[in-house]
């Protein structure tokens, strides 16, 4: 194995193990080395978080240890990000994400773990925060051209607000041009098909996935 | 009073259903503070006690499961977090018949601990003492604290339950089924979570929501084997779900609930009761299967 495959498997090995100090040294060292941050990006510390992933819907792996991995991620990016050049900027980020739990509902907690494995994956997540209003996702989304709205909801009570908001999207004239994700415990395919979401999560592996695709499909 | 412990020796106890949802059912708004109707409300809160003690509930649960003042910093109200509780268990024994209990209902404050979370150990003991305080001097019988999903919480919170009120202290833990077995949102095990808080000194230990009735009966089984002491299981009335009129819906009907009940006693439950959309109906049919 060369210096830079073992480089980039410590990278992965680092947000797996969740340890944050090692995550950030290591790409101090890649571009010490030389190594496209780009690259140590992609096939290192974005590939430990696709494995977090998969342990984590395999439940081997939990909150905590979901936590500390984006923790690494995020870690190792403020290091990476500003020796990207502005095309690789661009090309590591997938695009913005305008996230948040819906109007009338405080719980946070999925919602916090969907916006940091967004960011973990290369979205830019500009995330409003718990019982934001219809109208603060459609204005945040607007003024900062985001592609994604991520609108979650944990109440059988608040989940009908999702709906809401597409209807003002509609109303809006502005629909077309955001994909619009939901989920919550609650929440199922169901009914984000029935108030006409473009994608649904059951999981923050889940709606990373549905964000992925429905970005790719453009 | 600890009675409710050497009845739980005796027969089957059986405990109330949602409060929740019962509110809402009630013209509750959503995205408000359910404990705020102890005062703004109080006869509703009072009449949904008295459905529960009607239907068969030989306890009730107070409405302050988001009680703690860290929890009510939500609403602007952590100051009143003390009256509050107090309210919520003066409330539930004022439509108590003789004979039965009031069990002061206490679930997370909604923050984490560090590392995950801001809160330290001291923030969540005072605030966890502070709402057993109010439930205590409001007439509780006993203090549950229920639907906790992280161990440490849930240590914390029976701390300083048992140091600031001599009422007996029973845990439930929410699980979720994962492919290895059951587990915590944070990853906690059954076996970690009966160990550690049986050594804390809790009077009676189980689990709440999450699942529905079947899955409940099954942990049930799991959960035997840990413990001794009295065994509490309440679970949801399976998936809720809204219809596209906005409409909630449980995926468990009265009698699919009740199927797996005799599992639950079979499997070593001690305490039964209901969660997430459960309602009276559901504990009347719970009341006629155990008694009879």
């Amino acid at each position: 194995m060369s210096a830079k495959d073992d480089l980039l498997l410590s990278m992965k090995t680092s947000v797996v193990d969740g340890n944050r100090a090692e995550s950030e040294r290591l790409a101090r060292e890649s571009l010490q080395a030389g190594l496209d941050p780009l690259e140590s990006i992609d096939k290192g510390f974005a590939a430990g978080i696709q494995e977090v992933g998969v342990l984590w819907e395999n439940g081997d792996y939990f909150l905590p240890e979901l936590v500390a991995s984006a923790e690494c991620m995020k870690a190792a990016m403020a290091v990476l990000e500003p020796a990207l050049s502005a095309s690789s900027r661009q090309a590591s980020r997938l695009g913005k994400a305008v996230i948040g739990t819906i109007e009338g509902d405080i719980h946070d907690i999925g919602k916090n773990l969907v916006s940091a494995m967004l960011q973990a994956h290369g979205f830019e997540v500009l995330d409003l925060g718990a019982d934001v209003k219809l109208e603060r996702f459609i204005e945040k989304a607007e003024a900062e051209s985001a592609r994604l709205i991520c609108v979650s909801a944990l109440l059988t009570t608040t989940m009908v607000n999702q709906k809401r908001l597409i209807e003002l999207l509609h109303q809006r004239n502005v629909r077309s041009k955001y994909k619009v994700l939901v989920g919550g415990a609650p929440v199922n395919q169901a009914w984000a098909d029935a108030i006409g979401a473009d994608g649904y999560g059951e999981n923050a592996m889940a709606a990373v996935r549905a964000a992925m695709a429905l970005l790719a499909r453009g | 009073m600890s009675d409710i412990l050497s009845l739980a020796g005796k027969r089957i106890v059986l405990l109330d259903g949602g409060l929740g949802t019962e509110l809402f059912r009630r013209g509750f708004p959503q995205g408000g503070c359910p404990e705020s109707w102890n005062f703004e409300r109080p006869d509703i809160v009072k009449e949904i006690h008295a459905s529960y003690f009607e239907a068969g509930s030989d306890a009730v649960l107070t409405n302050s499961l988001g009680g703690s003042s860290i929890k009510l910093s939500c609403f602007g109200l952590s100051s009143r977090a003390y009256e509050i509780n107090r309210k919520a268990a003066e409330l539930a024994a004022s439509v108590r018949p003789a004979g039965r209990f009031i069990g002061g209902s206490m679930g997370p404050v909604g923050k984490f601990l560090k590392p995950q979370g801001d809160l330290d150990e001291a923030e969540l003991e005072a605030a966890y003492a502070e709402q057993a305080r109010g439930l205590h001097d409001g007439g509780a019988d006993f203090l549950l604290l229920e639907t906790q999903y992280d161990l440490r919480e849930a240590l914390s919170a029976l701390k300083a339950a048992r140091r600031s009120t001599p009422l007996p202290v029973f845990a439930t833990m929410t699980f979720d089924r994962k492919p290895r077995g059951f587990f915590t949102i944070m990853g906690n095990t059954p076996e970690a979570c009966f160990r550690d808080l049986a050594a804390a000194g809790a009077a009676g230990l189980g689990a709440n929501c999450s699942l529905g009735s079947q899955d409940m009966a099954a942990l049930t089984g799991v959960l035997r084997p840990l413990t001794a002491l009295p065994l509490i299981v309440q679970a949801n009335a399976g998936r809720p779900s809204l219809s596209p009129e906005g409409k909630v819906v449980y995926s468990q009907n009265v009698s699919d609930y009740v199927r797996f009940v005799p599992e639950m006693i079979k499997n070593g439950a001690n305490i039964i009761g209901g969660c997430c959309g459960t309602n009276p109906d559901y504990i009347r049919a719970m009341a006629k299967l155990v008694r009879s």
